[in-house]
């Protein structure tokens, strides 16, 4: 009884200090809503989304930084990890606080006025990770007071946003079978939603989501056809469970689409990246974006790019969502600047193709026939003595992130020019080993590297920024008719309709991640990661 | 009561910290060291032979010529017959040349078979017989005095504005330096690409590009003087194909001294071999 007592005082006592703590500060900061995320960046002081909105425009509404004042731009503050490897994340703000992973699964909460850490979040990894191209992680997602990241031994785990410490860890799938995560997640009313990596590895991709409250797994879909999916019949090889380990990675967010309640996504290349013999056939659903049912996970529609893909063209870019008007009728779209050199406007109800126009020069295909299917040219196939074809296998532009400006219908995109040898040979499944099944040689004399701007109503190229060195850096537009983007350690800002070079800032390390702003204190910043570094700038004060 | 709530926030994070390292120690890969054979396994397969000529086209013939028989690199048909081991060379693909351009294969991207299967292929390649070369080096160190080291050094002596040549031995054929002497080769290293930039005021720069990015050069001009230009400063900026090395030709070097400066490059292999 004494301790009943005890323990009545004890909860009373605590529940008056906590509301008199509480009356003593300012109210409780208000958690991420699923209508926030929905909303994004109608608020535009924050950027919640890897994309900014679900759409993945990155056109931020705020027009304090103009064409005619970003000359005064300087840098505010720098923050560095003090890891090895880089940024290919983008980062996410909410209420003066800066939320990012890095390499090596890191992540950390960083106040947006000063650069100044507040946690840091480091996994424990195991060895033998088995990752093709950097220990890297593209960003959060945010819901409720929760982070949302995939790590490089696929896991899918929640953090605090107020500690940086676990709250739940879910394991995606096996890492030593070649699998790993490094996108970010896209998240969805209650449900965070995301894929593995690792086609060089004979992987079997799939895209999952889980209960955001309790990390449990509610639906997942594979990205290859199984016996049981439709499309199984697309796997017709001399290896009959060459869909087992067919490729179809996911290592960059979808778009989602509240109205139509689907999700987009972008998947990966069929393996062995460039020896089709074994896996005969359109390998559905490499190569291709697909539209699922936010709910179940249940295939709304596919649209194969790169139907039996034998060069490493990954889909694996951003499905920008747009409402655009053609042909004098209000159409629902999806833009898609892919790996493979073609611009494709498709319809994102129904997944029919519109149009599809090359934007760097191909020679695997010249043209898309209207029933959506690439015009193959002959010659293209890998093969032990080398073929040539353009693009190389890091493509018209990869994974970096485009930008979409809906007021001049401009899509800018880091593009390029280059040309490869390809060849393949014979190479057996085997967990955990690359699996690839030839190389190419980049024919670096013949390339270069640009921001260019594609009118998505034509698909024709308005204007072209050249790099000098080849850029991974992703896009930034504003709606005060800016583009940030840049190469070779340059953060640039653009003129959006002509591209005219506005101002630069060489930051010390290559760009492999876009530029995102925001706004405190009503002062707006632009925020670029480059290399291991963030640096945010504002308008200089005087 | 504050502190309270916060030493259990505390003791909590601390708690599912450990029990993650838990999960983590339980899942972690065992080590996926195999014994590594001392004789190429895959040696005269059929298959083994095709794919490695696949991959030796992608990954070695850009340096070591389409056949094998040296471009940048040296020629490897001639590696067995001049006593080397399928365990040597297996080290060489994985370790790399330190100081050359033979980069260490990273085991992520190239698998153990994958060397092996290259291996089997260069052996199905006719090697060419080893031969001694000939030649006086001691000779060969006077023309390089007289001709290369205002340009070149070796061993910490000589010119900066070519690269250093102390380990040039282990790291080209004698027949691509001779291609380079001779002005066969063409191939330029990276950071020595000839570059002629006009300023404004009209003064003319000739040197060698070091950096570049969209706005600006970095060069290191004919005297050795390191400097970085703004693009926007220069009436012109030309980077050239022909390299600022001139062309030696049998007019200004005969057959008997390039034959001797050959044998002299041919020793520098690093500086405890080079001679003083």
């Amino acid at each position: 009884m004494r301790r009943l007592i005890a323990r009545v005082l004890q909860v009373t006592f605590a529940a008056v200090a906590v509301s008199w703590t509480l009356a003593a500060q300012a109210p409780a900061p208000a958690q991420v809503t699923a209508q926030d995320l929905r909303d994004g960046l109608k608020n535009p002081t924050r950027w919640l989304n890897y994309g900014g909105d679900y759409g993945n425009q990155r056109h931020s509404p705020l027009t304090q930084i103009t064409p005619a004042n970003v000359h005064r731009l300087t840098a505010q503050w720098q923050f560095q990890t003090d890891t090895l490897g880089k940024f290919e994340a983008t980062p996410l703000v909410l209420d003066g606080v800066v939320y990012v992973t890095g390499p090596l699964d890191t992540g950390w909460a960083i106040d947006a006025r000063t650069g100044r850490q507040i946690w840091r979040y480091k996994r424990d990894l195991p060895s033998g990770l088995i990752a093709c191209c950097g220990l890297v992680n593209r960003g959060f997602g945010v819901l409720g007071d929760r982070l949302f990241k995939t790590t490089l031994d696929a896991h899918m785990v929640a953090i605090s946003r107020k500690t940086g410490a676990i709250e739940w860890d879910t394991t995606m799938v096996n890492y030593r079978h070649g699998y790993s995560g490094t996108t970010a997640p896209l998240v969805v009313k209650d449900k965070v939603i995301a894929g593995v990596a690792g086609a060089e590895y004979g992987i079997r991709g799939f895209i999952e989501a889980y209960d955001a409250q309790t990390g449990k797994q509610v639906w997942r879909f594979y990205t290859t056809a199984g016996p049981a999916d439709p499309g199984h019949g697309t796997w017709r090889g001399t290896d009959p469970k060459a869909w087992e380990y067919g490729g179809g990675s996911i290592w960059v967010p979808g778009a989602y689409d509240p109205e139509l309640n689907l999700t987009y996504w972008g998947t990966g290349n069929a393996g062995p990246d460039y020896n089709g013999s074994a896996r005969e056939g359109d390998n559905l659903y490499t190569a291709s974006i697909v539209a699922l049912d936010a709910d179940t996970g249940a295939l709304k529609w596919h649209y194969q790019f790169t139907p039996h893909d034998i060069w490493d063209y990954d889909s694996t870019q951003m499905p920008v969502l747009a409402d655009l008007t053609l042909d004098g009728q209000l159409r629902k779209v999806v833009l898609f600047a892919n790996r493979n050199g073609f611009f494709y406007v498709l319809d994102r109800a129904t997944g029919k193709m519109i149009r599809a126009t090359p934007f760097i020069q191909t020679t695997w295909a010249k043209s898309i026939r209207p029933d959506g299917r690439p015009m193959l040219e002959p010659n293209s196939v890998p093969s032990e003595e080398g073929t040539k074809v353009c693009p190389d296998q890091t493509g018209g532009t990869n994974w970096m992130p485009p930008a979409f400006s809906p007021s001049l219908n401009l899509l800018f995109v880091t593009a390029r020019e280059s040309c490869g040898v390809f060849f393949s040979w014979k190479e057996d499944y085997a967990p955990g080993d690359a699996y690839r099944g030839g190389a190419v040689q980049r024919l670096v004399d013949e390339q270069y590297s640009m921001l260019r701007a594609i009118d998505v109503l034509t698909g024709e190229k308005r204007w072209e920024f050249p790099y000098t060195n080849q850029s991974w850096a992703g896009v930034l537009s504003t709606a005060s008719g800016l583009v940030f983007a840049g190469g070779s350690g340059n953060v640039i800002a653009f003129d959006a309709k002509s591209g005219k070079n506005l101002w630069r800032f060489q930051t010390g390390s290559s760009l492999y991640s876009g530029a995102i702003t925001y706004m405190v204190d009503d002062r707006q910043y632009v925020l670029m990661p480059s290399g291991t570094t963030l640096t945010s700038f504002a308008l200089a004060a005087f | 009561m504050r502190r309270t709530a916060s030493v259990v926030a505390v003791f909590t994070i601390i708690a599912l910290g450990v029990g993650a390292e838990i999960a983590l120690a339980q899942d972690r890969a065992p080590a996926r060291a195999e014994p590594r054979p001392t004789k190429n396994p895959f040696e005269g397969k059929p298959d083994a032979v095709s794919n490695g000529g696949a991959m030796f086209r992608t990954r070695c013939a850009g340096c070591h010529g389409p056949d094998a028989h040296g471009y940048l690199g040296p020629d490897l048909t001639g590696f067995w017959g001049a006593g080397g081991t399928d365990d040597r060379m297996f080290d060489i693909v994985r370790k790399g040349i330190p100081g050359t351009e033979m980069i260490a294969a990273d085991p992520a991207r190239v698998l153990d078979r994958d060397i092996w299967q290259v291996m089997a292929y260069i052996r199905t390649l006719n090697a060419v017989p080893v031969t001694v070369p000939t030649g006086d080096a001691t000779n060969g160190a006077q023309v390089f005095r007289n001709n290369c080291s205002s340009c070149h050094m070796v061993n910490a002596r000589g010119g900066q504005l070519g690269p250093d040549l102390s380990r040039i031995g282990a790291a080209r054929p004698r027949a691509g330096l001779q291609g380079k002497l001779r002005g066969t080769n063409t191939f330029i290293r990276p950071g020595y690409e000839p570059v002629t930039l006009v300023t404004k005021s009209g003064e003319r720069i000739r040197g060698v590009r070091k950096n570049e990015d969209e706005f600006s050069i970095q060069i290191m001009d004919m005297r050795e003087r390191l400097q970085g230009y703004l693009k926007d400063n220069l009436t012109e900026f030309r980077v050239e194909k022909q390299s600022v090395m001139p062309v030696y030709g049998p007019d200004r070097l005969n057959d008997r001294d390039l034959n001797d400066l050959l044998q002299y490059l041919a020793g520098l292999r690093g500086a405890d071999s080079a001679s003083r």
